[in-house]
């Protein structure tokens, strides 16, 4: 009996094809959309925030208390090495970075540029962040003289790769020291502090320079596996100043929330217009075949075959409809994730938000189960009133009435 | 035809419902999108402007790239008079601006210290308006230093404190001084809280030896929206060494992160709008598709094609129309309490102020030229929406259609 | 072969060390043990020739003083700068203040010289590794590379020295491209006990046909035995009248 009623379902879902085509169009049309739109929202929201995380504060940062607000080398911690030692022993932290940062003068033969010296460990930040994938220019490598760059401060001072810089800043001790480095790579991380005003020294080298000693540093930055690490990590160093990525970014956590909403008003919107869609669609389907269904009632054919039978072409179509939404959807996202949208023309103005020029998607599965959740429910929704009709159908009249 | 349209939209309710409904929110959701986006970017580059930019501002050339006191105005008075003569300027002032060192007892900051007209700023910029604590400048205010928050927490100071200054002169000498900090703004833009101070001209031209030079002009006009044309008019008065720019230019950043932000609520819009149009189309469709016989009937008593396409076209255009006549009074109306009254979103200038939003107001954009497009666009997509069942239909031959099922 | 090779070897090492005992030599002559200058500055911008006075005390590498003289409105302002770092003291406004790193390497009251200049002007012979480039009689051309660890900004420094007097009559700045930067032009060579010093220096950029700095040295003094209270912070005020 299923069988047969799958079959008549199939074969009703066609019996007009043009409008059940229609439809399905429709429905792939409007869902494909609104996936590229979504992943392409995401996919912003995303790559700001991972960029963000992986060139600086990773999930959690720990600096010593008032650094942050004076920006001063007095404010460093003193057992860095130890802290370090101790989060890598800990459960759900996955990568470590010590970083020493000191604010300055960079300069060259004819420009001189507010800028700000930070040490690090290539080893450690490419474990932490993959350092080496916001390179723009030049090579990733940290030697003795060789410093690296970010690419506005480049531009600020007119370097290039080879080019030497000189930076000046006060040591522990207050005085000021200078030192000459060679530039080996020009990086682009889109964190605008960053790009606009850092340049990137070995952490031991920098140690040395600024006279600090072996277990110092200015900001300990974690990326764990489970957020809930932060709220150990704040307990555990009362002493000191942990601030978790979003307390040190509320833009961002700002923006995350503005973008789900963002795209639930969509979801929603488009949602209710698929169903009004489907609705007309399934409610003139029932009206044109109300004989025939009176004759099934009629011949003794029990209402909840008739119900069954109407799900299922209900069902049918959405169905149809999403995979033609969810194979379009997904190319549209893959291409979108792979190549992107190139708004190269407003370059400036993206990177002073801390977005790149083009702007990539990203695909979650919960697209698809959501939106595949979403329509069918709209499609058996939308064919309940249409089943109210027959049930409160006569079927002697129904067959009598020629029309 | 006509009046068979209407007869036709008053017997197949449903479809003429659903159209009406659908075009309604359509109408609706558009106008009211376009209007709140539009409203917000220029709220926020007209605060933007208000805070210290001008609208026009008349620089020496290389000025703005090279900078320093080679590239100063030299006789100001005589351009701001050029400048006073042309139509369309509401207001205008000059600034003379420097790089210098603030210190208070413990703790230096490098300043923009830059020398106003207390009066003639206070109908230019909002720096007046940002006072938290003590009072603005005055023409006669001496020594007093008006200060951003940022910058008085850094210095460690507070109303009253002594502040020494030392940077160079106009002429590149030496100059040194001490300021009073009188009182204390807060824009709400971190970088220019933590930056910029300000002098009266008046006492900071003696010390810098900055009389009637400046770093550059700015300019209030009229009315924003002919900024272009008056730029034009000061242009031609300019002598060759200077440049006058509009926010346009002097905004450049601000004015495109707006237009991406545009290119995206139109693709959500696009959005709406596609999905809006299959839905009107195939209720067009059914709708059609049930009346294959009756336009069968029609043909064979010899209505031509033309005809048919004019009544279905008079039967879309008289529903769009009467959901239009509602929604765009409607729409239009939220469009305008709402560019009056704006919408107030605590916290969000807090959000943003690193970007220069010093407003938890949005205000809607209010204009018929706005709301005439987007009107004629909901009209264009409806009438597109016929052609596909108008195809339909031609597609059978007229005995055959007289006789479909 | 053996024999000319080493002949080569000690030859270049000669050149290498004469090269280093010029610019020393150089050097010692500009500095002395202690040295004190009264010396005049025009500096030429904008159209606007300015002037102005000073003295200048110093002693080694690491310590200096500079009291300004002219013009009036100016006069007592006092500058200290000791092992790299810089205060300076202003009369008008009775306050000492440390100049932070990033002024120090503006250009000094406008002229073309930065502070950096006055401050770290001694690194030559720590800072550069010389290279005789051009001999014509007395005069000895030397190139001035900076070493490998030196903090300078300068891509080379090519100086003509006389080596009658081992004082310099020009020297090129190139930057790190190789392009020149400014000139500076040394005239009216004059003798002081053991020393001897150009006493009209002119600093010209490359870049800008309009602008340059002239320094006039009045009065030298070597090695007179400047007292140590002008290497001190209190000296900035007592001396500054």
């Amino acid at each position: 009996m299923f069988r047969l009623m799958l079959k008549m379902a199939w074969k009703n879902s066609f019996a007009r094809p043009a409008r059940t085509v229609l439809l399905i169009i429709m429905i792939a049309v409007s869902m494909s959309m609104m996936l590229g739109i979504q992943g392409l929202y995401d996919g912003m929201a995303l790559n700001i925030a991972d960029k963000n995380k992986r060139s600086d504060s990773g999930d959690v940062s720990i600096f010593a208390q008032e650094y942050r607000i004076n920006k001063d080398i007095k404010f460093r911690i003193k057992n860095a090495l130890e802290i370090k030692k101790e989060l890598q022993a800990m459960n759900g932290v996955k990568a470590v970075a010590l970083r020493i940062n000191a604010d300055g003068l960079a300069s060259t033969a004819r420009k001189s540029s507010f800028a700000q010296i930070r040490g690090i460990d290539l080893a450690e930040e490419e474990l932490f962040g993959k350092f080496s994938a916001f390179l723009k220019e030049g090579e990733i490598r940290l030697d003795k003289k060789s410093a690296i760059i970010g690419i506005e401060l480049a531009k600020t001072l007119k370097v290039g790769i080879g080019s030497k810089v000189i930076f000046s800043t006060q040591d522990t001790r207050g005085e000021i020291n200078s030192v000459a480095l060679k530039i080996s790579a020009v990086i682009q991380t889109t964190n605008i502090i960053l790009d606009s005003s850092t340049v990137f020294v070995d952490l031991k080298k920098l140690r040395t320079f600024l006279g600090l000693k072996k277990e110092e540093a200015t900001q300990i930055s974690v990326m764990c596996e489970d957020q809930a690490v932060i709220e150990d990590l704040k307990i555990k160093y009362q002493a000191l100043d942990v601030k978790s990525f979003f307390e040190l970014q509320p833009m961002m956590q700002m923006m995350e929330e503005m973008m789900l909403i963002f795209n639930s008003i969509t979801f929603f919107i488009v949602m209710s217009v698929v169903f009004v869609g489907i609705f007309g669609v399934m409610y003139v389907s029932v009206l044109d075949r109300i004989r025939e269904f009176g004759i099934m009632l009629g011949i003794g054919m029990q209402y909840r075959y008739i119900r069954m039978q109407i799900f299922l072409e209900a069902i049918f179509i959405g169905a149809i409809g999403y995979i033609g939404g969810a194979l379009i959807g997904l190319f549209l996202l893959m291409y979108l994730r792979e190549y992107g949208l190139d708004f190269s023309s407003f370059a400036d103005a993206l990177e002073m938000w801390g977005y790149e020029a083009v702007i990539y998607g990203t695909i979650k599965v919960s697209y698809f189960t959501t939106t595949f959740l979403a329509i069918i429910s709209a499609s058996v929704l939308s064919v309940l009133i249409p089943l109210r009709k027959i049930k409160k159908l006569n079927p002697i009249e129904v067959i009598k009435a020629d029309k | 035809m006509f009046s068979f349209a209407l007869k036709n939209i008053l017997f197949y309710k449903g479809r003429s419902l659903t159209t009406f409904v659908l075009t309604f929110v359509s109408t609706l959701l558009f106008v009211v999108y376009v209007s709140m986006m539009d409203g917000s970017h220029k709220s926020m580059l007209q605060n933007a402007i208000k805070i210290y930019t001008g609208a026009i501002e008349i620089y020496h050339k290389d000025y703005r790239d090279i900078g320093g006191n080679e590239y100063l105005i030299q006789d100001t008075s005589a351009i701001l008079k050029k400048i006073s003569q042309i139509e369309g300027v509401e207001a205008y002032t000059s600034r003379y601006e420097t790089f210098g060192l603030l210190s208070s007892k413990n703790n230096s900051a490098a300043s923009m210290v830059a020398g106003i007209e207390p009066e003639k700023e206070k109908s230019l910029s909002s720096i007046s308006e940002a006072l938290t604590e003590g009072e603005f400048l005055t023409e006669k205010s001496g020594n007093c230093i008006y200060m951003g928050v940022e910058l008085v927490k850094k210095l460690k100071v507070k109303l009253a404190d002594e502040v020494a200054f030392i940077g160079a002169a106009s002429d590149n000498s030496f100059a040194a001084d001490i300021f009073r900090v009188c009182g204390i703004f807060k824009t709400g833009s971190f970088e220019f809280d933590l930056s910029t101070s300000f002098l009266s001209r008046d006492y900071f031209d003696t010390l810098m030896l900055s009389k009637n030079k400046a770093s550059y002009i700015t300019i209030k006009v009229d009315d924003l929206e002919h900024v272009e044309a008056v730029n034009e008019k000061i242009a031609r008065v300019l002598d060759d060494n200077l440049e006058s720019l509009t926010w346009k230019t002097l905004m450049k950043t601000m004015v495109e992160a707006m237009e991406v932000d545009s290119i995206f609520g139109y693709i959500s819009l696009a959005l709406f709008l596609v999905v809006i149009f299959f839905v009107i189309m195939i209720y067009g469709f059914i709708n059609v598709s049930s009346r294959i016989k009756e336009f069968g009937v029609l043909r064979c008593v010899g209505i031509s094609n033309s005809n048919i396409f004019s009544l279905l076209f008079y039967e879309i255009f008289i529903l769009s129309t009467l959901a239009i006549a509602v929604a765009a009074p409607i729409g239009g109306y939220i469009c305008y309490y709402y560019s009056i009254n704006p919408i107030v979103i605590e916290g969000i200038a807090e959000m943003y102020k690193d970007y220069g939003i010093i407003s938890d107001e949005i205000p809607f954009d209010f204009s018929v030229f706005t709301l005439a497009w987007n009107i004629l666009l909901i009209y264009v997509l409806n009438f597109l929406s016929i052609l596909y069942p108008y195809f339909y239909i031609n597609s059978f031959r007229p005995i055959e259609a007289s006789r479909h099922v | 072969m053996k024999y000319f090779l080493a002949l080569f070897v000690t030859f270049t090492l000669l050149a290498a060390d004469e090269a280093h005992e010029i610019i020393k030599k150089l050097d010692e002559n500009m500095r002395g043990e202690s040295i004190y200058m009264s010396l005049s500055m025009k500096i030429l911008s904008m159209k606007h020739l300015r002037e102005m006075r000073l003295e200048s005390y110093s002693q080694g590498t690491k310590k200096s003083f500079v009291k300004i003289l002219y013009p009036p409105k100016d006069r007592g302002i006092t500058f200290l700068s000791l092992e790299n770092q810089m205060w300076q003291y202003v009369p008008k406004i009775e306050r000492v203040i440390k100049i932070p790193p990033s002024m120090m390497l503006q250009n000094w009251m406008g002229s073309n010289i930065t502070n950096d200049d006055m401050v770290r002007q001694s690194s030559i012979v720590e800072d550069y590794e010389p290279k005789i480039i051009q001999k014509s009689g007395t005069v000895v051309t030397i190139e001035l590379t900076p070493k490998e660890d030196a903090a300078v900004v300068w891509g080379k420094i090519i100086t003509n020295i006389d080596t009658a007097t081992y004082t310099s009559n020009k020297d090129i700045f190139y930057d790190d491209e190789g392009k020149e930067v400014r000139v500076f032009l040394y005239e009216k060579v004059k003798k002081f006990g053991k020393y001897y010093i150009p006493t009209y220096w002119k600093i010209q950029p490359s870049d800008k046909e309009d602008s340059y700095t002239e320094i006039l040295i009045d009065e030298v003094q070597y090695d007179s035995g400047i007292s140590q209270e002008y290497f001190k912070k209190s000296a900035l005020k007592r001396f500054s009248r």
